[in-house]
């Protein structure tokens, strides 16, 4: 019987390289070596928005499309949305601004409510939250068209749009841009990013959908992961460079990938 | 408050081992049992969050709150409806609800994306600076590639689009799925080592505590 299951080694390599980079960078921040990373510029958008809201008197709403948690797919980036949730709601609170947070299915509008509640209670504004009306759970099907009458009656002045986005990427980002909200999107679905990043004033797309929820976490040896991931992208440049100079050559590499 | 990110990393990395590694069948049963409690917890959380918007919409008819008319819609629609259900699942009543009211209306919002697709498209197409004057150039190419007269009246299309979506679209695309795939990997590194738990709904200050 073999070791590893065929075809899968190649993977496993790629999995303990990268990964025991991102330890390696984490641990590092243990001892107090911090790597330098760039500010992403959505943590002060973020701010920004909100800041917006209270000004205008006028709520905020954080969507996360697609958050049905027992698919592989879907949570990852909901996990990392909810992430990004409980920064954004914890600003939301410390600014004073109205905040939304509609979800279509049970399991993660249980983990949202808990979310903005923790936020709520962290910065000592609980007695400012009606948990009820700030993290709605509506079915999905039926969400579509309370929230954009909801969009268009409350005159949102802010938006966020982040998780797993589809079809209703579209929807609401037209909808929120008629309304006049300012609006930070992202998401990882490469067919829907698009439409975030055309429509949306900012917008974070790929990997600083993870990265930001890193970022956020203001616990500099989490945001140290972020430079075992670069560890993986110089892997991923040089494997390229690698390919395509053997391919040219006429040697074939199946046989290795397929080990 | 550790209980949830042991549990965490003890399944995931069961998970991740029999992915890599041949296991024997117990370890493979259990994973099996395991992935269905996903199912499980789902529902349950299902029913905690009809019982919630259930609570929401009566208190909104009690209370008179803003279109509370609505809440009557949806409270008279869940008693029917998970009425029959309960009764009897295949009952044709609410079969015929499901496939005549409930299904149409899911369609008939979906088909919703076309028209806004239309607008977004509009503001998206405009060029506005040099960038988006490429954006505008590539999309109509591949436009006129994808309608049945564009090829007749241009030919050159045909290849030109075919080029753009294989290579340029194609590489910034790749390129997306390895840094998406890489902040994934990163994003489960630290769920597991928990180190991060915000999606947990644990709040910051618990950490210098523990």
């Amino acid at each position: 019987m073999a070791l590893i299951v065929e075809g899968r080694v190649i993977g496993l390599l790629s999995l303990l390289i990268i990964a025991g980079s991102i330890i390696y960078y984490m641990q590092r921040a243990y001892s107090g070596k911090l790597p330098k990373l760039r500010r992403l510029a959505a943590v002060n958008q973020i701010d920004e928005i909100l800041g917006r809201c209270v000004e205008m008197g006028r709520p905020a709403y954080y969507l996360m499309d697609t958050v049905t948690m027992d698919n592989p797919s879907v949570l990852a980036p909901t996990v990392a949305a909810f992430q990004i949730l409980a920064y954004t709601a914890r600003s939301a609170a410390r600014l004073g601004a109205r905040f939304f947070v509609p979800v279509t299915q049970g399991l993660a509008y249980t983990i949202a409510s808990e979310i903005v509640d923790e936020a709520y209670k962290a910065e000592n504004k609980q007695d400012e939250l009606k948990l009820d009306e700030a993290v709605m759970y509506l079915p999905d099907g039926a969400d579509r068209m309370y929230i954009i009458n909801h969009m268009w009656s409350d005159g949102m002045a802010g938006a966020f749009f982040l998780g797993s986005w589809y079809h209703k990427a579209v929807i609401f980002t037209e909808n929120a841009a008629r309304v006049g909200a300012m609006m930070l999107g992202g998401t990882d679905t490469t067919h829907n990013i698009p439409f975030l990043v055309a429509i949306c004033d900012y917008s974070i797309i790929g990997e600083e959908l993870y990265a930001l929820g890193a970022y956020v976490s203001e616990d500099p040896t989490v945001s140290s992961s972020l430079a075992g991931q670069d560890v993986g992208k110089f892997i991923a440049v040089i494997l390229i460079v690698l390919g395509s100079v053997l391919i040219t050559l006429g040697m074939s590499i199946k046989g290795l990938l397929s080990m | 408050m550790q209980i949830p990110m042991i549990l965490t990393a003890v399944i995931g990395l069961l998970m991740i081992i029999e992915f890599f590694f041949p296991m024997p069948a117990s370890v493979t049963s259990l994973n099996v049992t395991l992935r269905s409690f996903v199912t499980i917890i789902s529902a349950t959380a299902l029913i905690l969050g009809t019982i919630v918007l259930t609570i929401f919409h009566t208190k909104k008819v009690g209370t008179r709150g803003s279109e509370w008319y609505y809440s009557i819609v949806y409270v008279v629609a869940f008693v029917v409806t998970a009425g029959l259900g309960v009764l009897n699942v295949r009952d044709t009543t609410f079969l015929w609800i499901y496939n005549n009211m409930t299904s149409p209306i899911g369609a008939a919002l979906y088909s919703l994306t076309a028209f806004y697709i239309t607008s977004a498209a509009y503001r998206v197409l405009r060029a506005r600076n040099w960038n988006a004057a490429v954006l505008l150039v590539c999309a109509l190419v591949v436009l006129l590639m994808l309608i049945p007269i564009g090829a007749i009246l241009f030919p050159p299309v045909v290849p030109l689009g075919e080029w753009i979506r294989s290579f340029p679209s194609g590489a910034g695309f790749r390129g997306m799925i390895i840094g998406t795939s890489l902040g994934i990997m990163g994003l489960g590194v630290r769920v597991f080592m928990g180190r991060q738990k915000e999606h947990l709904g644990i709040r910051e200050e618990r950490r210098d505590s523990e």
